[in-house]
């Protein structure tokens, strides 16, 4: 499916292994990582006009109503409902019993059969393997039972093992899909279809097939497949999965539409702005196909281990068996020994981590927040320091007005005539001005014969007057006088770092607007939710002191260094992981590729266009700052999570087994523990899907991405609540 | 043996409730194209499958009563003392829970049913449902095993009984003695293949909810009433645990 060779599971969207099961569902092929995904996947999918899809529920079914006579007839052999005058009929109950296991064996523990042959192809001995050889040995000792007319006949314990543990398979896979629910829509950039309109036809094509400028209509409640412009019709879309937006976002003719957003109520035709293959919905798809398909380190160790578990619990169950066959008849030690086999399966223990992984990287995937390493959540877990980039990750990145001095006139004035002048330029102040101005709703006093001097300002004539915005040299230049108070305040901010504009009219300065890379407003609430005892929070940047300052004072950051360059920066983070072992950065992902790539975790906020070429772990969307929090609080719960499942997988088997070895546990209870082992992991697992939504805190009537629907160009604009006059 | 006989009676009075659900499947089960004798098997081997899990779980049910009633071994000797102190526990659980389905039945508690029914079993229904449409004699059989999994009041109020037999035997003939009583209804729903009035699925309903109360209130009896006036003891064959 993927070009990079990862293919996931059709159900539950685990990655499967070399030799995958491959099955023909509804006429399509699909590859299945086990053999509960194959179940589950006809049970929920298989339709009743398919023979495919009934036969494999035929089989379990058939295999069970056997299996069930088995054990009916068991459970009163063992009631002792066949002594006395009946005793001359246990043999004919026991072949009765062969009749019914034959068949029951071959339909529930083919499947069994074929992945212990498919793994042993591979060089592997799995878990299959140990149900395969405790319940053939079952059989076969009942068998020559049978044969000998001996005592004791074991087919009950072979059936109900298959019988159990195809059961757990299946509640299992079940669980799984369920975890894969959020997913789902990140992976479907791969098979989704867009109705393309050409003149009067309308033909269903492959998103990857369809180019720029095409036109494609989206009926509601369809998921948009191209990004684009709306040409046609008004609807409401949700944009969580790309943008981590929760609101519905209004859509107009002109307005513009992300791949991968759910269109709501309305009919849309739109013109598609790129092709299909290079919208961010389907490098996110790339991407998070490539995050599971790979496995993180904790699930490689888990790996390692069962491949050593497995050898051991075989020489261990047959230990077993030689230890009790002194003591007790041969068909009781066998029997111990092969409750030593099943019990000891380490099914759970290969799911420990790759579920919670799946199920973490979906929850955090639904508001738009993309993990690229599966282990990269286990290590945010362990952060000890988080480091800051200051611009664009703290600040906005743009220049806006913070502070406006003025000389005895109403900063309203200032600004509504400075703006009459700066929207003619393109310049980033003229933007702050005519932004400010447009915050406070104030109508641009009208200027003509503008004109930009470069370098200085900008000047132009309204009512009669010259009105001058520029910088210090200009009004020198104009010989304009600066009442002195205004001067020394102009002075001051300029070494404070601010960058300053004069505005000027009728031969007067009038005022001075500072302008800064202000800080976020989420930053302070951000950084207040981060730091805790276990996580330093601390800001790394390449500007000068005071900027840098008064930005850690308003984030809240205690600990703030300035002037280091990108080397300087990885070379502190070398030198602070000594300190706090796992250290993560933060940072803007378009200037900080090298910095992100040295941290442990580079986690980026407003990244690169290219996910491709994105160097962070973790990507945050732009204007994500304030889920940060919740991001690590996610990847607390995955790591908490993968080291219950994984304790509980392994001291449970270790528990289980030493009972099944002192000989106080039977076979089928065996793998009835061991079936709900790995229920009770997937069950564990699920609880992540209860953790709470990232709440924005702090702003009151602020929102990320408010202000982000009207520009061509989205979420890089924003409004200008923080404007203090001076 | 009078008891299995009541047992019948409750599980014939009983299926009336079923074919609520079970009717409907019954139905789509349909008629065999072939004939009318493969119409009978079809609906035959439907209806073995449901009574073979009724059986497994009356069995397992028997067994589990049998295995938290024995490893005590403190047989408190009451007036002839024949139920230790763990069987007559069971006996007032599996009483007070066929007392609660029983009540539900009569409309009475409608936050039980929820939880007896609710369990995904709508899911599980319809995914099974690929299965009433396919050919051969396996899959009627296929379905009535998983049918008979399916959450079911009725199924559960039985499956309490058994367990309060204490022994794998009386369990198994419990739920063997329930299943074959619901047979007539069954089968008469897939040969004739349409579902009775309203009405009168409602006065079944009645009627099974009163059998019901009335095995609970039995089994409740076991469980608190000294043994000399034990109901059990009156019955021609006894009870067999």
């Amino acid at each position: 499916m993927s070009e990079r060779g990862g293919v996931l599971c059709s159900h539950c969207l685990l990655p499967v292994s070399v030799r995958a099961m491959q099955r023909t569902v509804n006429g399509e092929s699909h590859a299945f990582c086990c053999y509960g995904c194959c179940i589950a996947f006809q049970v929920k999918n298989g339709k009743s006009e398919e023979w495919e899809a009934a036969w494999l529920l035929i089989r379990l079914g058939a295999g069970a109503f056997l299996s069930m006579n088995i054990m009916l007839f068991s459970l009163l052999l063992y009631a002792g409902a066949f002594t006395g005058i009946d005793a001359r009929l246990l043999p004919w109950i026991h072949l009765l019993l062969w009749v019914f296991a034959t068949p029951a064996l071959i339909i529930l523990g083919g499947p069994f059969l074929a992945e212990t042959w498919r793994d042993a192809a591979d060089g592997r001995v799995t878990s299959s393997a140990l149900i395969v050889l405790s319940v053939g040995a079952a059989y076969l000792y009942s068998a020559f039972a049978v044969l000998e007319r001996g005592p004791h006949v074991y087919f009950d314990t072979a059936a109900m093992v298959l019988m159990l543990f195809t059961l757990g398979r299946y509640l299992e896979a079940a669980g799984r899909a369920r975890a894969a629910r959020n997913l789902e829509p990140l992976l479907a950039a791969e098979s989704e279809c867009a109705t393309v309109v050409d003149g009067s036809v309308q033909t269903r094509r492959p998103v990857r097939e369809v180019s720029v400028g095409t036109l494609v209509r989206v009926r509601p409640a369809e998921r948009i497949p191209l990004d684009g412009t709306v040409m046609e019709g008004e609807s409401h879309a949700d944009e969580a999965v790309i943008t981590g937006e929760s609101r519905l976002v209004p859509k107009g003719v002109g307005s513009p539409v992300i791949a991968g957003s759910i269109n709501i109520d309305g009919p849309l035709l739109i013109r598609s702005t790129c092709a299909g293959t290079d919208t961010r919905w389907a490098q996110i798809c790339r991407s998070v196909r490539d995050a599971l398909t790979r496995r993180s380190p904790t699930q490689r160790l888990a790996d390692r281990i069962v491949g050593i578990f497995v050898p051991l619990v075989l020489s261990l169950g047959a230990l077993t068996a030689l230890y009790w066959v002194q003591w007790l008849p041969f068909d009781r030690a066998l029997l111990i020994g092969l409750a030593v086999l099943v019990v000891a399966c380490p099914c759970a223990v290969g799911l420990a981590a790759p579920l919670a992984t799946s199920l973490g990287i979906g929850r955090l995937a639904r508001r738009g927040c993309l993990v690229r390493e599966p282990g990269a959540l286990e290590q945010l877990a362990r952060t000890r320091l988080l480091a800051f980039d200051k611009t664009g990750t703290l600040t906005s990145g743009s220049a806006r007005v913070v502070r406006i001095e003025t000389d005895d006139v109403a900063a309203d004035e200032v600004l509504a005539r400075a703006a009459g002048l700066e929207r003619h330029s393109e310049h980033g102040v003229g933007r702050a001005v005519t932004a400010a101005a447009a915050a406070r709703g104030l109508n641009p006093v009208v200027a003509a014969d503008v004109r930009i001097l470069p370098g200085r300002g900008i000047r132009g004539n309204a009512d009669g007057q010259a009105v001058v915005a520029g910088n210090r040299a200009l009004m020198s230049e104009m010989g304009w006088s600066v009442a002195p108070a205004l001067g020394e305040r102009g002075r001051s901010l300029e070494a404070d770092g601010y960058s300053v504009i004069y505005v000027g009219w009728g031969e007067q300065v009038r005022a001075a607007l500072a302008l800064d890379d202000a800080t976020l407003p989420e930053a302070r609430s951000t950084v207040e939710a981060l730091q805790s005892p276990g996580l330093h929070v601390m800001l790394l940047s390449g500007d000068l002191a005071p900027a840098t300052q008064r930005v850690a004072l308003a984030a809240g950051i205690e600990d703030a260094r300035s002037g280091l360059s990108p080397e300087a920066k990885r070379a502190a983070l070398r030198r602070l992981r000594q300190k706090y072992c796992v250290v993560a950065m933060v940072g803007d992902g378009l200037n900080d590729g090298p910095v992100l790539a040295e941290a442990d975790v580079g986690i980026a906020v407003s990244s690169a266009t290219d996910l491709a070429r994105e160097m962070a772990a973790v990507v945050l969307p732009r204007g994500g700052l304030w889920m940060l929090p919740w991001v690590i609080d996610v990847a607390r719960a995955v790591r908490m999570t993968i080291l219950t499942n994984l304790l509980w997988a392994f001291g449970y088997n270790l528990i289980a087994l030493a009972f099944a070895a002192l000989g106080l546990l039977q076979p089928v209870l065996a793998a009835l523990v061991m079936a709900g082992s790995s229920v009770l992991v997937v069950l564990n697992s699920l609880r992540l899907e209860r953790l709470p939504d990232p709440v924005c805190m702090a702003l009151s009537g602020w929102h990320p991405t408010a202000a982000a629907q009207s520009g061509p160009e989205p979420f890089s604009v924003r409004t200008e609540p923080m404007i203090k006059q001076g | 043996m009078a008891y299995y006989l009541m047992l019948f009676a409750a599980g014939f009075a009983g299926s009336f409730h079923c074919i609520g659900m079970c009717g409907g499947f019954a139905c789509a089960l349909g008629r065999d194209p072939s004939g009318h004798g493969a119409t009978v098997l079809r609906h035959l081997l439907y209806n073995t499958g449901r009574l073979t899990t009724y059986c497994f779980l009356g069995g397992l049910a028997g067994a589990l009563g049998e295995v938290i009633c024995t490893p005590q071994g403190m047989t408190v000797s009451l007036v002839g003392g024949s139920l230790d102190s763990a069987q007559r526990i069971l006996a007032i659980v599996a009483g007070m829970l066929m007392i609660g389905m029983a009540l539900q039945f009569f409309g009475l508690l409608q936050g039980l049913h929820r939880f007896a029914v609710g369990f995904g079993s709508s899911t599980l229904a319809s995914s099974l449902r690929s299965l009433l449409t396919a050919h051969g004699n396996a899959a009627p059989l296929a379905f009535g095993v998983f049918n008979g999994f399916l959450p079911c009041p009725l199924v559960y109020a039985f499956v309490a009984q058994a367990a309060s037999t204490a022994a794998a035997l009386p369990g198994f003939l419990t739920m063997a003695s329930f299943g074959l009583g619901t047979f007539p209804a069954m089968l008469m729903m897939g040969g004739v293949g349409r579902a009775l009035a309203p009405a009168w699925r409602q006065r079944g309903v009645w009627l099974a909810g009163s059998c019901i109360l009335l095995l609970g209130l039995v089994t409740l009896g076991r469980g608190i009433l000294p043994f000399t006036a034990h109901v059990a003891h009156g019955w021609p064959g006894g009870f067999p645990a």
